[in-house]
């Protein structure tokens, strides 16, 4: 186990578990709540297969605290700056070739709900609760939420959920798609271990990062240089396998 | 008339070409197979009268997809550039991409197995219809490889990526009602007339198709003209 200032890092069997830690509401002191570099290399150096974040405790995490914001936009150093770093984060984590999970209870308001809009998959358990409150103080959402939200919500609910700052349960977020699944289990960071090790096991790092590499093409490439990605993956896993074949004994 | 296809069968019949893949039992996807298919698809394009494209497999299988072992021995095949070899799987994702992107409907008559390449074939149609006995899948990571002409965006666009990575890295089977439910198909159809209700919606679809394809008529299609009985 590492500790950071306001996070832990667990690697468990290959599977990493990086947990928000400044309970009980998991406030984020600083839009980079992790240091990127920090993130990206130990995920590099312990070969993690896959990741995921949830909030020490009862809660996911409520994001930034009105205060610290207030103060942040007082201060002598740009806000940009700061607001800059955290939005890389974030988007170091959708960029990551292994998949990412949000084990999502209680709380998951502004901040904390960017940061799970920036995972691959989302679980939640039936008491978690999702918004955007910022519009409720003068504020919008700042870590790219509004973007992240419109990728997954019809134009009216997302504009509903944003400038309306409603609050909603796992139920709406479930039809809504903001969550994958509502998990029966009491932990989800349990839970979310156990399906990410169920679906990489017995799967090479290299299968699972093109994989997810062929997903995020399908997003960012047009079709045909998408396609011709895929296929240069196939076939450079194609080559291995028939390496390996040639060094296996036949059966 | 397109004639001299070993692996595949085509018929014309009043605008609706039926495409049937044909190598029983499994009408696998072999080498042979997508050099015929790529030839198809290329006559397909000529065709004038062409209003809508079926597509369903010979007996009691759509296809249980690209044989792996023609595959990594043509990636392999060391007399040969690696450059060219590559070249046509990328035909064979571009012949699947034509049938994405062309302004007819294309629906795939799914029986028994689709997997592999047979489900990225059926993911790259507009419409899936399937019998209560259609087993679907992506197993290819089972086999140290990945899915190569196109079905883990296609899978993606359907059930969303979370459903996506867990059903490519898992590699695992699923049924008609599974499907259903992660909308990877339309709708389950009796398997005895799975092909019959895809050429009859065909018929019923094609010339609206064309002329307006836009996302509300694809809705409107959906609600109403899939309960055609």
């Amino acid at each position: 186990m590492t500790e950071d200032k306001y996070t832990e890092r667990v690697n468990k069997e290959g599977i990493g578990i990086l947990t928000l830690k400044n309970p009980p509401q998991n406030y984020l002191m600083e839009p980079e709540f992790i240091s990127r570099q920090v993130l990206d290399e130990w995920i590099r150096a312990d070969e993690l297969k896959g990741l995921v974040i949830a909030g020490a405790g009862r809660h996911f995490s409520g994001g930034a605290r009105l205060e610290d914001i207030f103060s942040m936009a007082e201060a002598e150093a740009p806000m940009e700056v700061e607001m800059e770093k955290g939005k890389n984060l974030l988007s170091c984590i959708r960029e990551l070739n292994i998949p990412v999970i949000a084990a999502i209870n209680g709380v998951c308001f502004g901040g904390g709900l960017e940061i799970a809009l920036a995972c691959h998959i989302r679980f939640c358990t039936e008491n978690a609760l999702f918004a955007f409150p910022e519009s409720n103080h003068g504020l919008m959402p700042g870590l790219g939420g509004t973007v992240m939200l419109g990728e997954r919500l019809p134009f009216p609910e997302s504009l509903k959920m944003i400038l309306g700052g409603d609050m909603i349960n796992a139920e709406e977020a479930l039809s809504m798609k903001i969550v994958d699944s509502i998990i029966k289990a009491s932990d989800p960071v349990d839970y979310s271990l156990g399906f990410l090790k169920k679906i990489t096991e017995g799967r090479s790092l290299i299968i699972i990062h093109y994989v997810m590499q062929a997903l995020k093409n399908a997003k960012e490439l047009p079709p045909e240089d998408a396609l011709k990605e895929e296929t240069r993956m196939f076939a450079e896993l194609a080559r291995q396998e028939a390496k390996n074949r040639s060094r296996r004994p036949e059966v | 008339m397109t004639t001299g296809y070993k692996t595949i069968s085509f018929t014309l019949t009043n605008g609706i070409g039926h495409v049937v893949l044909n190598q029983p039992p499994g009408n696998a996807m072999t080498v042979g197979f997508f050099s015929e298919f790529n030839r198809l698809v290329d006559d397909l394009k000529t065709m004038k009268e062409l209003k809508a494209i079926v597509i369903s497999g010979s007996g009691r299988h759509y296809s249980s997809g690209a044989e792996l072992d023609g595959l990594i021995g043509l990636v392999n095949n060391e007399e040969m550039r690696y450059e060219g070899n590559e070249e046509m799987l990328i035909m064979n994702s571009r012949s699947f991409l034509f049938l994405e992107e062309t302004e007819i409907p294309v629906i795939s008559a799914i029986r028994g197995v689709c997997i592999g390449s047979a489900f990225e074939l059926a993911l790259f149609s507009h419409f899936r219809f399937c019998g209560e006995d259609a087993v679907f899948g992506l197993p290819e990571t089972t086999f140290n490889l990945m899915p190569g002409i196109g079905g883990i965006s296609r899978m993606a666009a359907r059930c969303g990526s979370a459903k996506a990575i867990e059903l490519v890295l898992k590699g695992s089977t699923f049924g008609a009602e599974e499907a259903l439910k992660y909308q990877l198909v339309d709708r389950i159809v009796p398997k005895r007339r799975v092909v019959e209700f895809a050429l009859a919606f065909a018929a019923k679809i094609k010339e609206d198709y064309r002329k307006q394809k836009t996302p509300l008529y694809i809705q409107k299609i959906h609600s109403d003209d899939l309960q055609l009985n």
